[in-house]
């Protein structure tokens, strides 16, 4: 496991589509970086936008204090997606040359895409231009994954898992066991450690 | 903690046992944390205008009292607010407005630091979850001393930010309560009121004096050349990107220290007036005559961030954005299996108007459903169907349709169908009966059943309430049965004189109703003939696979259905003709 922040604070931004477990990801990652000692700040929002709309979750992990919640724009250091397309959104107003991305690859098509007035870009595209505007990309199929371990809504704590795997935060399997044994009650508790798991071994 | 936690713990050490309010985002999580503390008296009211009068009541019968809400539920509360001010307050009271700049999940983007200077009340607003935790402890002190109610404004990015908080230990709780006789102070009849209202200016000229030596504002000195005058989230995002220029941070928004903020013009050469939304404390600093930089180079709209505040004052353009491809937006879409769909789905093929309301069910005013033509506030859909309907005359005979929620029903569309039944109304107006408060995540109302703090309470037939407001057309509807629902509304159109139709199905998300996830349902390719009715429904799960067109075959594709989204609540299966979806 890593020791320090490469870079202090830490610019980090979980996203996906409302529903998807954004929240409980970033709550449980930043869970996980207080108890091994840094300050995290988590700039949230919900309410309408959680009914299939874009969400975002900004972290911001430093070893002494943060003061804006929100990463200013231009300055996201890792970017975590639940869904492919929204990395690209978020790398719109908060992309530089050195972030890095971890995506996951299954997509899921805004009300736009269904009814066929807009086309959605493809796979490939997708990883094409994730990889042309960031130093480090990932791609992986944690839907994929998460529907094998039985439950799609998993796929968020195999991101985690994978995060982790990337080496670029100071966290490990012990710190996660550790903080759903805060956040989780028992019965959910071995079905999460597998996902993470799951997670890890995809990086 | 997250602001909202923060100020419930606040609440809680300050030794508040007594909170009312009616849910709203971003305020809503101020009540669910604070109603868990032990010994608290907390309650869902059903509008804000009545969770301030209760806390006004308690506050009268010596409790220290909050009401919690958002910024438009001020709206709705200010009836009371206005005079409260002249009674003051016997307790104490404070009243949390959270506002919404950028209006994540709002109709408005006002800015409710106006109603402090309005209703002459002052306001504090902390930047943080530290920092309301303590000002919501101060908001009480204020409100004690000056027998005053007390505002504690917050928004989005404060009440939904999480940042390390240290909590105390509570302070004991002190029952102070007891009737006490009043009416010179209480009874706002003109005469009285008279002389309150000077009290009232009296009290503003102390809470002056007291906002100089205020702990909570606070002056920075460093870089004498630039000064920056700001309050609230906002401070935090400057001090981001511009650590060492000198700030005076107002913990107090209103009243301003007059007197500080001349010491502060005095010892920077140049001030900015960081603020978002109104320029509420420029205005204020400019009628002093002091010399400042504000909305001439910041945004009235949206909320800040630290990038906007650097572009500003450092004269740049917005950075350019990273070229990419064209990313299709995603707007917020109702859930896989909701209610509201079908009946949406239905009001648009009625070829009607319908004035909208708040909930969840707005959404569906989107394509391909757009199902609703209006939405203005809490309660509106229902007057504004009955005069649409009586302007129109016979132009609107079986046109006008007004849908509202339980929840929103019951917060304010009881007097306006009062109103229809009394002036005769032609309209149809359609509850959206999902059991809950849906959008603001399940909270309780006076027709689930329950309270806020989990106890078994009556629940109301909205029926029997109906039917007693004079309404002589009243149907249930599921509105999973897109055939019923359909002949039901059309039958009701038809009808003189005003209609209620309850569309009844609780929401997919409630657990308590317990609406168990039916078999994901399928489309069998070699059935579908591309017709795309079911992508009529907008439904999440189901999208549209290109196929390379056959010879003499007109298909273009077929609809597939994401199992992993699906939950089977079958409209597409009433609605394919082709017997493709099972």
């Amino acid at each position: 496991m890593k020791k320090t922040l490469s870079k202090d604070p830490t610019n980090v931004i979980i996203t996906g589509v409302g529903g998807q477990g954004n929240v409980l990801a970033s709550r449980v990652l930043a869970g996980m970086l207080v108890n091994a000692g840094y300050y995290v700040t988590i700039g949230e929002t919900f309410g309408m936008s959680q009914r299939g709309g874009s969400v975002m979750s900004h972290l911001r992990i430093s070893e002494k204090s943060v003061m804006s919640p929100q990463i200013p724009w231009g300055r996201a250091d890792i970017v975590v997606a639940l869904e492919p397309v929204e990395a690209l959104r978020v790398l719109t107003k908060y992309g530089n040359p050195d972030v890095a991305v971890l995506a996951n690859s299954r997509v899921v098509y805004p009300v736009g895409v269904i009814t066929g007035e807009l086309d959605y870009p493809s796979i490939e595209e997708m990883q094409n231009a994730l990889k042309r505007i960031s130093a480090k990309s990932w791609s992986i199929d944690a839907t994929g994954e998460a529907v094998k371990l039985g439950n799609p809504v998993l796929s968020n704590v195999i991101m985690v898992g994978a995060l982790c795997a990337t080496n670029l935060l100071p966290i490990d399997h012990k710190s996660f066991e550790e903080e759903i044994a805060k956040k989780m009650t028992p019965d959910k508790r071995r079905i999460n450690l597998l996902a993470f798991d799951a997670g890890a071994k995809m990086i | 903690m997250s602001g909202n936690e923060a100020i419930a713990r606040g609440l809680y050490e300050a030794g508040v046992r007594f909170a009312a309010a009616y849910p709203g985002t971003p305020s809503t999580e101020i009540m669910e944390e604070y109603s868990k503390y032990e010994g608290v008296y907390a309650e869902w009211s059903p509008n804000e205008k009545v969770a301030l009068e209760v806390a006004i009541g308690a506050a009268l019968a010596g409790e220290k009292a909050v009401a919690v809400m958002k910024h438009v539920g001020v709206n709705v509360a200010a009836d009371p607010l206005f005079t409260v001010s002249y009674t003051g307050t016997n307790g104490a009271l404070v009243i949390i407005t959270a506002d919404d700049p950028s209006l994540h999940s709002s109709q408005n983007e006002q800015d409710n630091r106006n109603y402090a200077k309005f209703s002459k009340i002052p306001m504090l607003e902390p930047a943080d979850a530290e920092e309301a935790k303590e000002f919501i402890k101060l908001a009480f002190e204020i409100s004690e001393k000056f027998d005053t109610p007390v505002f504690l404004r917050t928004t989005t990015r404060v009440s939904h930010s999480k940042s390390v908080v240290s909590p105390a230990d509570p302070l004991p709780y002190k029952d102070k309560t007891a009737i006490t006789y009043n009416a010179a102070k209480y009874v706002m009849v003109p005469a009285n009121a008279r002389i309150r209202r000077v009290e009232v200016e009296k009290r503003m000229q102390l809470l002056k004096s007291f906002a100089e030596n205020f702990s909570e504002n606070k002056m920075e000195i460093n870089n004498p050349d630039i000064g920056i005058i700001t309050a609230g989230m906002p401070y935090n995002y400057a001090k981001d990107v511009f650590p060492d220029y000198s700030y005076l941070k107002l913990g107090m928004v209103y009243p301003l220290p007059e007197k500080l903020i001349r010491d502060f013009a005095a010892r920077v050469k140049n001030i900015y007036v960081v603020e978002e939304l109104d320029p509420f404390l420029e205005e204020q600093i400019k009628a002093m005559g002091i010399k400042v930089t504000g909305k001439e180079i910041f945004p009235y709209t949206n909320e800040f961030d630290p990038g906007i505040i650097q572009n500003a004052i450092n004269k740049l353009n917005k950075p350019a954005n990273l070229p990419t491809k064209n990313v299709p937006p995603r707007p917020p879409n109702l859930c896989p299996g909701c209610p509201h769909r079908g009946l949406f789905y239905t009001l648009k093929k009625l070829k009607v108007f319908v004035t909208g309301d708040i909930g969840c069910y707005t959404l569906s005013f989107l394509k391909p459903l757009e199902g609703l033509h209006s939405t203005i506030c809490m309660g509106a859909s229902i007057g504004m169907a009955h005069g649409m309907s009586k302007a129109l005359k016979e132009k609107g005979k079986g046109k006008i349709v007004g849908v509202i929620g339980d929840s929103t029903f019951i917060h304010s569309g009881i007097t306006p169908l009062l109103n229809m039944a009394y002036n005769k109304s032609n309209a149809v107006i359609i509850i959206c009966d999902n059991s809950t408060t849906a959008m603001t995540g399940m909270q309780e109302h006076p027709a689930t059943g329950y309270t806020l703090l989990g106890e078994e309470t009556i629940k109301l037939d909205l029926k029997v309430l109906v039917a007693a407001l004079g309404i002589k057309n009243i149907r249930v509807v599921d509105p999973y049965d897109l055939k019923t629902t359909r002949t039901v509304i059309k039958e009701e159109l038809t009808k003189d004189g005003p209609s209620v139709v309850i569309s009844q199905r609780p929401c997919v998300l409630f657990k308590r109703a317990k609406t168990k996830p039916q078999k994901p349902l399928q489309v069998d390719p070699e059935k579908c003939t591309g017709c795309k009715v079911c992508l009529g429904l907008g439904c999440p799960p189901i999208s549209w696979k290109k196929m390379e067109k056959k010879e003499g075959s007109k298909r273009e594709g077929v609809s597939f259905i994401d199992e992993n989204l699906c939950n089977g609540c079958g409209l597409c299966l009433q609605l394919c003709k082709f017997g493709a979806i099972k």
